[in-house]
Parts: C-alpha cells; structure tokens; sequence
C-alpha cells in the first residue's frame, strides 16, 4: 500500500515537472500531495497527513490556481535547447544526484517506515505534538511566526510600491 | 478480521453515503415547497400527492437529456469535476457521528463511518477538495462567466474557511480533543439540571460564525456569487447540462445536510439529548431519530434564509468575511479559553 501511494506521488511529481500546461502542473502537484498524505498515514501519522492537505492543497496551490486563472496563463511554448554544456551539465547533475539518493536509501535500507511506526509517534497525536511544539519548540514555534509575518509584510509593501500616493 | 466484522465495515461506511443522495429527492421538494410558501405561491403539487413525485421526475429528466458538452473545453477536467463535487460532498459525512452505538456478539459499534482521531480536520481537508471541484469546473469550461464563477468561489471558499476554522477551534479547545464522538459526549448531560451542555450556550457567537460561514462554504443564498444568475448565467456550471449539471446540484443539497449535521455536532450536542440514555437497538435508533431531527432543523433554516436574504455584493462578502467575522472568531476562541482556564482552575 505504501508503495502504491510513493508511486503515485513519483509519477504526478513528474507530471507536474513535464506538463506543458501550468494549471495541470498545479493539478498533478495537488494529486501528488495527496499522495504524500496517504503515505503519512501509513506511517500512523494522520495528523500530519490531515494538516498537509488543509495547508498544501487546501490553501497554497488554490491560490496558485487561483492565480494562474486570473492572469490566464497560457501553455508553456518548449524553449529552445540552450547551448549543450548545459544539457551536459543538467545530465551529470541528474546522475550525481540518483547515486547519491540511492547510496543514502542503502545505508538507512527501505526500514525506514516500520522503524516509525514501532515508535511512540508523537507526530501522530495532536496532543502530543502541540506539547512539544509548545514547550521544547517553542522559542522556534514563535520565530518561524514571525518569520512568516515579515515575508507577509514584506509582500505587502512590494505590492504596494508603484501604486501612486493618492491626494 | 471475519466476515462479520468487515460487514460491519461496509455497513457503517457505505449506509451514509447511500441514504445521504435519497434525502436530497425529498429535500429539494421540500425546498420548493417552501419557497413557495414564502413566496404566496402552491409551488409543485401536481405530480404525486402534494406533488411529492416532482423531483424523482426531475432526477429521471436530468438522467435522460441528452448531454452537451461545448467543443472547447479541457474534456479530461471537465468530466472529473462534477465528480469531485460529489465525492467531497459525500466523505465528509463519514466522521460524523449519527447514532450512540449498537452491539453486536458482544462488540460495541458505534454509529460513525470513521471513529479516527483527527475527526474535525479531517472534515476541513475534505472542505478543501470540494475548492476543487468548482475551480475546476470554471476553468475547464472555456467560458467567461464559469471562470469568474471559479475564481469567486475560490476566494469566497478560502476566506470564510479561516472564519469557519477559528471558530471550531472553540469547540476543539473546549471538547480537548478532534474527534467528533468526544465533541458529542462534552456535551452530554445538564447544567442546574435542566440546561443542556451544549456548546451554543457557551460560545453562542463561536456557533453564529460558524452558522454564517457554514452558508458561504455551501455556495448558499446570501452568498451564492460563485453562480449569482443575474450576473453570471448559471456561474461555473453554466456549460453543464444533463447528469454532470445534477451532479453540483446534488452535491450543493448534501453539502446543506453535510454542514447542518456538523452544527448539530459542534453546537447542539449531536445525537444526545439531556435525560437520554440510549440502550439496545432502540436507544441506537431513538439516537439516530434526535440527531436527523437536530440536523433538519438546521437544513429548515438553511431553506428559509435562502428565501428571505438578497444577495450580497462581492465587495460587502469580502468585508464581512475578513473585517467582521475571523476577528470575531478570534474573539471566541479568546472567550473559550478564557471559560477553559476558570474551568480548571475550578477544578483544583
């Protein structure tokens, strides 16, 4: 089962990447997400799996949606092939990267998951999430708000800047 | 697991979803009926008694026209959407307790699809699948109008979702735990002894916001936009014609049932009712009886609002949404835990 959901994540994942139109690559990417959120809850971790469906495909990639079809974004034109050392590159990169996934997924082996799952989740429960959120993690818990107050600012005032002072 | 226990299974999870889309035939006569009432009008008393076979007529039409689908269209996304509608519509039911619990050779089943942990949010992802299915269907079709559907649906959906989840945080906070069957037994039993413990009493303005964003969520008049007739034709769906037309139409009367039979849960104490205590398989089904009952009475109001309120304007939605409601929301969610703290200081 969970490879079933690790699969379909893999092959929406690309689809995302390959899709010529920016609406099915948000649509493959909401799939894939949810995807993930099947493979979260195989790890006895529903929370976690119930929370990244509300934030991700709940909230973000609607307003990606929501952005895409007011600016009605056509289908991507396939550019040209740039210069061939960078297909060279992009190749050597692709390939470093795989051996470098695959010797890491090695040394751990694929028991990964059962290991989790004999454990005493505590990103499982709710409860015992919010406690370590709120007395271990808390200094980093309220950094990370204000981190994401800022960068709400900060977009705010972007907007804002060539729109003329009225009066 | 036997062949018993899976069905059990099958039972708890499928029954719901099989008699929610049987409810809607009555419940959209009952909805005209009404408005007609309302509106000083017979309404539909032609076809049956008091005119009753009306909408299974309907349903047979909407099953026999023939279909027409616009040759611009995004085929694969605008076939998928009106099924998205209705599958959202119905899993939310599947956490919702609608009953005590029955026994079976000595096991005891209680009368919920999923008994899971995270029960709430699980309902508010589902929520957020049903987006979808409206953006979707806008998008897909090529046209204008459905496309300003979809994106006013989009922002309406997102907006009083904040309001809608802030609001049953009170209730969270309260009942200290997700799960939808512990909300239910917060709720049980009396203050004074003849007041019940529901929600509604301590957090009234929790369950106003919730009641109200309940309404946007469910795309229902005052704040229908996303298909607002005078503005948009018929709004995203206005390329649908046929089964997938009565697909959203199915989906907008069990989203209604869908968002009563939450408040029922949240506010109104669900299937208990104070001095009840259910046993056997009559106290399983009296349990039923008291939550359809609670939730009708929701669906009721939902019909009578629809036939009173005009539409909003958009600008005047966005202003209540953000400017009226999720600070209020805030509000409550201070108060409840305000209440909360008393509560356990009292309790030392």
């Amino acid at each position: 089962m969970f490879e079933v959901f690790a699969a379909v994540a893999i092959v929406f994942a690309a689809l995302m990447v390959l899709s010529r139109n920016p609406v099915r690559s948000v649509l493959s990417l909401v799939v894939a997400f949810f995807a993930l959120a099947g493979c979260y809850v195989l790890l006895f971790s529903p929370f976690i799996a119930v929370i990244q469906v509300i934030v991700y495909a709940g909230a973000i990639l609607v307003l990606f949606l929501f952005v895409l079809m007011l600016l009605n974004v056509g289908p991507e034109r396939p550019e040209k092939t740039g210069r061939p050392i960078q297909t060279l590159l992009s190749g050597i990169a692709i390939v470093l990267f795989a051996g470098f996934l695959l010797s890491t997924l090695r040394h751990s082996g694929s028991a990964a998951p059962r290991a989790l799952a004999g454990e005493p989740n505590v990103l499982g429960r709710p409860e015992a999430l919010a406690r370590e959120l709120f007395s271990g993690y808390l200094l980093h818990f309220e950094a990370v708000s204000i981190l994401l107050l800022s960068a709400l600012v900060g977009a705010f005032v972007l907007a804002r800047r060539d729109r003329e002072p009225r009066g | 697991m036997t062949l018993l226990d899976w069905t059990i299974l099958v039972l708890r999870v499928a029954l719901p979803a099989l008699i929610l889309p049987a409810i809607v035939t009555p419940l959209v006569w009952v909805e005209r009926r009404v408005a007609a009432f309302i509106q000083d009008r017979p309404g539909p008393n032609r076809v049956g008694p008091f005119g009753l076979l009306q909408s299974p007529a309907d349903i047979l039409k909407l099953f026999m026209k023939e279909e027409v689908v616009p040759t611009s269209v995004d085929r694969l996304l605008f076939f998928l959407a009106p099924g998205l509608a209705v599958f959202a519509a119905l899993s939310t039911f599947a956490v919702i307790p609608y009953g005590s619990s029955i026994t079976i050779h000595g096991e005891e089943v209680p009368l919920i699809g999923a008994n899971v942990s995270i029960g709430l949010l699980y309902v508010f992802a589902i929520t957020s699948i049903s987006v979808y299915a409206i953006v979707l269907a806008g998008w897909s079709s090529n046209n204008k109008f459905s496309l300003m559907g979809g994106i006013r649906s989009s922002a309406q959906i997102i907006s009083y979702e904040l309001a809608m989840t802030s609001a049953a945080a009170g209730v969270i906070l309260a009942a200290g735990s997700f799960r939808l069957n512990d909300v239910v037994g917060m709720q049980a039993g009396t203050w004074l002894g003849f007041v019940p413990r529901w929600n509604v009493l301590v957090q009234p303005l929790g369950f106003l916001i919730f009641f109200v964003s309940a309404f946007a969520e469910t795309n229902r008049l005052p704040f229908d936009l996303p298909e607002a007739e005078a503005e948009l034709v018929a709004g995203y769906h206005t390329e649908y014609s046929a089964m997938h037309f009565g697909s959203y139409f199915l989906a907008e009367y069990i989203n209604v049932i869908v968002a009563s039979a939450m408040t029922t849960t949240l506010y109104f104490g669900g299937w208990s009712l104070p001095g009840f205590h259910p046993s056997g398989i009559l106290g399983a089904v009296a349990s039923i009886a008291i939550f359809a009952a609670k939730t009708a009475f929701f669906v009721l109001i939902f019909i009578w609002v629809r036939w009173t309120l005009p539409r909003f304007r958009y600008d005047q939605l966005m202003t209540l949404g953000w400017k009226t409601l999720l600070p209020l929301s805030l509000v409550n969610l201070f108060w409840a835990a305000a209440i909360e703290m008393w509560r356990m200081g009292a309790g030392h």
